[in-house]
């Protein structure tokens, strides 16, 4: 068992620490926007962090780079997608916050004079 | 035009990449792709600029985007970590609330990236952009300040620096 296999299963490992802590606060939040943030966003991390240990793994040329190819797309596409679930369910008010400390968000939609 | 055949060499690239192995049917196979790629979308890939700089320039880009990566790594891992840190108490403690920052960059790829450095960062999320005042909304888990400096600090301050450079 070389120092690359042990590089590559860390990696992997923090991965499974990561995913079981997403799992763990998509239950436990409150509300949609917390929940936003264990699931997608701790996620992100898991997911790369797999992908380069797996590329440590196999260390193939093309495989490597073709896994490390999933890990960037996985960072570019997720936090848009975060960023229009957020966006889309505060504007139609399907889901407004419940515990707010500070808002300043209704006040640029005109909200709070209603 | 010199865009059209930046954007079909690229995307030959990444199909060679991706198919992992050069035989001819492959290559057959991937310019015609790659073609149909560029016909149709190249101006949604690439921008054309008109300024001019020199090599080192561009070089000196190139090395900061690689340093960048590292940074980004680290924060972005140290902050999953907090996040993780709430999900073990007993009773989330923690005071979610949306915050308006303010930033100086102007370049609108700078802005994206930004918008997506804070998102990927666990802990803060963009949730829209202001145009007129050059102001990010972002839904933060845990407001420990209502000023507007110190939050600057905290969230965007780490990075505004490194894409200043970048993009200038």
């Amino acid at each position: 068992m070389g120092i690359r296999l042990i590089i590559a299963y860390i990696f992997m490992g923090g991965a499974i620490f990561f995913a079981i802590v997403t799992t763990i606060g998509l239950i436990r939040f409150p509300d949609v926007y917390t929940r936003i943030h264990a699931s997608a966003v701790v996620l992100t991390i898991s997911a790369v962090m797999l992908s380069f240990g797996v590329a440590i793994y196999v260390w193939e040329f093309y495989l490597s780079i073709k896994i490390m190819f999933v890990g960037l797309i996985f960072l570019i596409t997720n936090p848009l997608a975060t960023h229009a679930i957020a966006r889309a369910s505060y504007r139609r008010k399907i889901a407004c916050p419940e515990v707010r400390s500070v808002d300043d968000y209704s006040k640029y939609l005109g909200r709070d004079r209603e | 035009m010199r865009r059209k055949v930046f954007t079909f060499f690229i995307t030959l690239a990444i199909w060679i990449v991706f198919s992992g192995r050069i035989t001819d049917d492959v290559i057959f196979v991937g310019l015609i792709a790659s073609f149909i790629t560029t016909w149709l979308y190249s101006d949604l890939l690439f921008r054309s600029t008109n300024r001019r700089k020199n090599w080192a320039f561009y070089f000196k880009k190139f090395f900061y985007i690689i340093l960048f990566i590292p940074v980004f790594f680290y924060e972005a891992f140290i902050s999953a970590l907090k996040v993780s840190k709430h999900v073990f108490e007993k009773k989330p403690s923690f005071s979610p609330g949306i915050v308006k920052v303010k930033t100086t960059l102007c370049n609108v790829t700078a802005l994206t990236i930004l918008a997506n450095l804070i998102t990927l960062t666990p802990g803060t999320l963009t949730v829209d952009f202001d145009m007129r005042e050059r102001a990010f909304f972002i839904h933060w888990i845990d407001v420990t300040t209502a000023k507007e400096a110190e939050m600057r600090k905290q969230i965007i301050e780490r990075f505004e620096g490194w894409l200043e450079v970048i993009f200038q």
